[in-house]
């Protein structure tokens, strides 16, 4: 039985990369990166998991970063819009985006990228039912969405001809 | 100039803040961090109309880590007051509150945590009034004042002889139609940091106009303009939310108080509770004769303002420009109020007055065509206005004839072959059709500043602020077009009062139109210059000489422009600047009248009801947008959509909620704005470039017109599939229901 | 949020013996998806949070003799992609997989959906649909009870400061049964949930389960409506129009965000009929 007043540590993969950092127990996890990390793409909005501006990815899996709390990804692999930048890998994700026009504002653009490559590591090709569904959780409010789909599309169709 | 002989305009380059947005490096206002600064908390009215008798903030001032609590008391040596047409606004709350969420005092902190501690040691005492959080409720003769009266503004006009027209009709048709409160949802809320310092003020702001807030800081502080600084990042979405002056002067007024820079990063709900688009009751009185004739219209619209005035004024004006519709009447009076009630203070959104306007004459148009026996469509292009006529008398004649553009989009439909298919007796489907123009309220004043340096590269400096519109890119297009350069030679830089030139604001769909002028001319000034110093060169005239591929080109001799530069400089730097001054004076001679353009708006829906549940499914959705000449097509189909999108929202179950004055979803679980699963099954916009418009090549504002006709393209659908007339949104399924087992009865 | 402590038990037994030292002071933390926001806005405050994560034993779902178990740790994304729930109760991985959004099913547990007792919820109704109990844990020993008793009303449980809820237990609907659950809303959180199990013997209803959700202050077991319906033939519309109309009388509704509680009668009425035939229809298949 561990009891934590105020401090624990959060070592965790971040990345790729291996870090400690101190947090306290209320934390949330876009807390500790935005401002322990500096990764800032991350990005708070309606704070309710409702929009993933939030979101990055936990063992793979896309979390709410506003609720979830820093103290969760203790020996976990958190992947953030900064790791998908630098990762030549994901180019084809990031050219869809910027060439299907599916970036306005940009705000809720690191979530969105985030939530697409998670959908498409578990379904390469999805149909555009299944891309609407995934991603429901995802809200944008400038593009009307129709430009993301059509992004999300083109990266799984070049990842076949890849 | 055809379409062939552009370089960058015409095509859907990458916008060129991809880079940024895509790895998450783009700086937003909630990623600005200034040495020193203190964080902020809002000490937030419980109640929507009270007195204030006292505040005590002792206790907060007494917390450790608290720098300064800022309360009406310390608004002195400084205007207290703020607003676009009235200053109606304190900075904090004096004397009495006027809604629910308005800042009464405002904490600044060694952190967060402890700025909210503070905030909840302040202590005030309230004497509540009644609270009038709707219109009908503000109307009523012994409503409390909110301000002076609950009449913000009045506004209306006429033409004709209105009364002996209506006499001469055939028929005469009178609704009413009701438009709810919504709210942006920019998904970055407003934040802004402010350091004031003895001699000038810093601030970081999501602000969409900072020029407008750089002149009511220097106002409120007394202090000149070259003295405030304000910078706008990139601004995560705006819609209009974040025009004019927001949370700037209280942030500025905690940062003097507190001795340090101050940042303030409202919660979605403080933003909920900072601005909103006006609700609308429009009621329109229409004389037609049998044939179909639109004779004569009489309007009266209230717009509810909310607790301060905010854009309330421009938007009790709009509804009354554009609730007369695309079409020509020889009769018309119109009348329009706002009004204020006890509620978050409503300011610009999108189209101001555009969909409340839209939602009461198009589902009207549709109500007359029912009753007459007329096919809605050929009722629209008999009334419809054409080109060169003022479809409101003394304002700019239209630009363009607008039936080809309403058949470009029954087209793309597929309207005249719709064949329509029921899934069964209870689940029916039906189309709609809808199209309005509106008077862009742009101001024509601009300016841009382009340097152009010793290797042929290019920075353009412009006040237009990059809200997600992708005004950056456009206005490199225009400049690489301008100076004969490839696109990745320019950078450009926006928005920064100390570093670019003015720019009124960003809104009305104008930049493209009048920022793109500025930009348009400063490459063209910076174009001729080089284009003297290669005549000087070649021993030439300026006009035999050829600029293109960055190279000036004399009987087979280039030059590149970077040469030119660093010749005229006699040395290895060196640079020319040009400047684009935008004035309704301009050399072009098209921004003289008012309105500098109108953006056109159509919509045609096609949806599936079901009659058991009033769920409404929208099946197909085409719109238009109208750029005149489209710069970047995606970018612009994008606005359209995006455009579309919002308006889905606010017709289909966007409403915030008001119950004495207690706002009750303020909050995105209880406000429910479109996801991925609202998409029409088929959703496209149909581009229209005739070349018409006042900007450069022939361009036109956008990015409006695509919210303005959607709600009652739906509702005549609606109306198509089942028999059943809507007249208030959003048509929630209950609504629809209730509709529906009404005309059962 | 208000700074907390957090305790990471390692077994049950640390568990709940931690949450009787905290008494009101403490709260159980599974996901944290419901809890957690509640304590943004100021509307919950605990001193003290304690992990259920951190205990081995309430991880997991599994299957065995008829009988789905899902941990308290089993989070809705891991019910809605395992194989065992897949293989016996695909009805569960479909609603499951209609919960929220992704992120909050890959954080979120059922066990506390279920916990938190959030009204506008669908796994309350649907593991009514199945009688679903849950296993309880306390100082003083074990305990289990149906789902039904569990919930009591909004945000309201049955249980006591200092039990923890170990895992739930769903049997598999019986031999023949086929179950189907409808969801209505046009907000974040659903309107209205119909879950409808059914066995059809000889053109007529064998026996029939009816769970409400969402609607009504809690998920609750429609039996009026059912008893109508057990014997009565399937191919007879007035029957599920009747069993429609005692539901909807029956519904506790309220006027909400969601509707008027007079429309979410109506959808009562027109979702059980709608879940009653999608239910005899997959029997059919």
């Amino acid at each position: 039985m561990v009891q934590i007043n105020q401090k624990i540590t959060v070592a965790f993969n971040v990345n790729g990369g291996d870090v400690e950092i101190d947090v306290t127990p209320e934390t949330a996890l876009v807390d500790m990166l935005r401002d322990g990390l500096l990764l800032k793409g991350a990005k708070r909005s309606c704070d309710m998991q409702v929009c993933g501006a939030c979101t990055v990815l936990v063992d793979g899996l896309p979390v709410s970063a506003c609720t979830v709390p820093a103290f969760e990804v203790r020996g976990k692999s958190v992947t953030t819009i900064e790791g998908v930048a630098a990762d030549d890998r994901m180019a084809g994700l990031t050219d869809a985006f910027i060439d299907n026009a599916a970036i306005q504002c940009g705000f809720c653009t690191p979530g969105m990228v985030l939530a697409a490559k998670s959908l498409l590591d578990r379904n390469p090709h999805p149909s555009e039912d299944e891309i609407k569904d995934y991603m429901r959780g995802n809200i944008c409010r400038c593009t009307g969405y129709k430009k993301i789909v059509e992004a999300i599309q083109e990266a799984a169709q070049k990842a076949v001809q890849g | 100039m055809t379409q062939q002989e552009f370089n960058t305009v015409g095509q859907s380059v990458r916008r060129i803040d991809s880079y940024d947005k895509i790895s998450g490096r783009a700086v937003y206002s909630v990623d600005v961090v200034v040495p020193g600064m203190a964080y902020a908390k809002l000490v937030p009215s419980p109640l929507p109309h009270a007195l204030i008798k006292s505040i005590d903030a002792s206790k907060a001032r007494a917390l450790p880590g608290v720098y300064a609590v800022l309360t009406a008391a310390e608004l002195v040596n400084m205007e207290t007051h703020y607003g676009s047409d009235k200053k109606d606004r304190p900075i904090v709350a004096m004397n009495k509150v006027r809604f629910q969420g308005e800042p009464v005092a405002a904490v600044a902190a060694v952190d967060l945590a402890t700025a909210e501690a503070a905030a909840e040691l302040v202590e005030v005492e309230y004497e509540a009034l009644s609270a009038a959080s709707d219109l009908t409720s503000a109307l009523l003769p012994d409503a409390e004042p909110i301000h002076d009266s609950n009449y913000c503004h009045e506004y209306g006009y006429e033409w004709g002889d209105v009364d002996a027209a209506f006499a001469g009709c055939d028929r005469i048709f009178e609704d009413t139609f009701l438009f709810p409160m919504v709210y942006h949802y920019a998904m970055e809320p407003h934040t802004c940091v402010v350091s004031y310092e003895h001699d000038r003020i810093r601030t970081w702001t999501s602000a969409q106009h900072p020029f407008l807030v750089r002149a009511e800081l220097a106002r409120i502080f007394g202090m000149q303009l070259d003295q405030v600084q304000v910078v706008v990042p990139y601004v995560g979405g705006g819609y209009g939310s974040k025009s004019y002056t927001k949370i700037e002067p209280l942030v500025a007024a905690l940062s003097r108080e507190a001795g340090r820079p101050v940042r303030l990063a409202q919660s979605v709900e403080e933003s909920m509770k900072t601005v909103r688009r006006h609700a609308a009751r429009a009621t329109i009185r229409t004389g037609v004769m049998n044939d179909g004739t639109f004779v004569a219209r009489e309007c009266l619209s209230y717009v509810d303002t909310g607790g301060y005035t905010d854009n309330g004024v421009r938007v009790t004006e709009r509804i009354s420009d554009r609730i007369v519709g695309p079409y020509i009447f020889d009769n018309v009076r119109v009348k329009s109020y706002g009004i204020y009630t006890n509620s978050t203070p409503a300011g610009s959104f999108r189209s101001i007055g555009g969909p409340q306007a839209s939602w009461a004459c198009e589902s009207q148009t549709d109500i007359i065509a029912e009753a007459l026996g007329i096919d809605p469509i050929q009722l629209r292009l008999k009334n419809l206005a054409k080109k060169g006529d003022e479809v409101r008398r003394g304002k700019r004649p239209l630009e363009g004839d607008l039936a080809p553009k309403l058949q470009m989009v029954l087209d793309k439909f597929g309207w005249d072959n719709y064949v329509r298919e029921d899934p069964s007796p209870t689940v029916k489907r039906g189309i709609g059709f809808a199209c309005n123009v509106t008077n862009s309220g742009a101001s024509p004043t601009s300016t841009s500043l382009v340097r152009f340096h010793a290797d042929g590269s290019s920075t353009v400096y412009i006040g237009t602020t990059e809200i997600g519109q992708g005004s950056r890119s456009v206005m490199a297009q225009i400049a690489a077009e301008e100076l004969r350069i490839p696109l990745a030679s320019i950078k450009v830089i926006g928005s920064d009062t100390d570093a670019v030139p003015y720019d009124r604001s960003t809104g009305s769909s104008r930049s493209t139109t009048l920022m793109g002028l500025a930009v348009h001319d400063a490459a063209v000034d910076v174009r001729e210059q080089l284009l003297e110093i290669a005549a000087k060169h070649f021993e030439t005239f300026a006009d035999q000489i050829e600029a293109a591929d960055g190279k000036a080109t004399f009987k087979g001799e280039s030059m590149t422009f970077g040469a030119l530069v660093r010749e005229m400089f006699g040395g290895s730097g060196g640079e020319l600047m040009g400047r684009g001054y935008v004035t309704q004076n301009h050399a072009s001679g098209r921004l003289t009248q008012d309105p500098v353009f109108w953006e056109v708006s159509i919509g045609a829906a096609e949806v599936e009801v079901d009659e058991d549940t009033g769920t409404v499914k929208l099946l197909r959705y085409v719109s238009a947008s109208d750029p005149g000449k489209a710069i970047n097509p995606k970018q612009v189909e994008g606005q359209d959509e995006g455009a579309a999108m919002q308006a889905i929202g606010h017709s289909m179950f966007e409403e915030m909620l008001f119950e004495d004055g207690q706002f009750l979803n303020p909050n995105l679980v209880d406000y429910r704005v479109p996801t991925f699963e609202d998409l029409p099954g088929e959703f496209e916009t149909v581009l229209i470039e005739f070349g018409d418009g006042p900007g450069p090549y022939g361009s036109k504002g956008v990015g409006e017109g695509g919210i303005v006709c959607v709600a009652p393209a739906i509702a005549n659908a609606i109306f198509n599939a089942t028999g059943v007339r809507l007249r208030e949104l959003p048509l929630t399924p209950e609504r629809v229901w209730r509709a529906i087992e009404k005309s059962k009865q | 949020m208000r700074p907390f402590r957090l305790y990471e038990p390692t077994t049950i037994n640390e568990t709940v013996a931690t949450l009787s030292e905290l008494g009101d002071d403490g709260k159980l933390y599974a996901g944290g998806t419901e809890l957690l926001l509640a304590m943004k806005t100021g509307l919950l405050q605990y001193d003290g949070l304690v992990n259920v994560k951190t205990v081995p034993e309430l991880e997991g779902v599994s299957y065995s003799n008829g009988t789905l178990t899902i941990g308290a740790r089993a989070t809705h994304s891991t019910v809605e992609h395992s194989a065992d729930v897949l293989a016996h109760a695909p009805l569960i991985a479909s609603v499951e997989h209609r919960v929220a959004n992704v992120r909050v099913r890959n954080v979120g547990t059922v066990v506390g959906n279920l916990c938190f007792a959030e009204p506008h919820s669908d796994p309350g109704a649907l593991l009514l649909l199945y009688e679903a109990e849950v296993d309880i844990a306390s100082p003083s020993g074990t305990r289990s009870v149906s789902v039904e008793q569990l919930v009591v009303g909004p945000y309201e449980t049955s249980l006591a400061g200092d039990e923890l809820v170990t895992r739930v237990r769903v049997p598999l609907l019986p031999n023949g049964m086929r179950g189907a659950y409808l969801k209505f809303g046009y907000h974040h959180r659903p309107t209205l949930g119909v879950g409808a199990a059914v066995s059809v013997t000889d053109g007529k209803f064998l026996d029939v389960r009816l769970t409400l959700g969402s609607a009504p202050p809690k998920p609750t077991r429609m039996r009026d409506a059912e008893a109508v319906l057990r014997g009565a033939a399937v191919d007879d519309p007035a029957v599920a129009i009747e069993a429609g109309r005692i539901a909807a009388e029956g519904c506790d509704a309220i006027d909400d965000l969601h509707g008027s509680a007079e429309y979410k009668r109506h959808l009562v009425q027109v979702f059980v009929q709608r879940a009653l035939a999608e239910a005899v229809e997959r029997g059919v298949k």
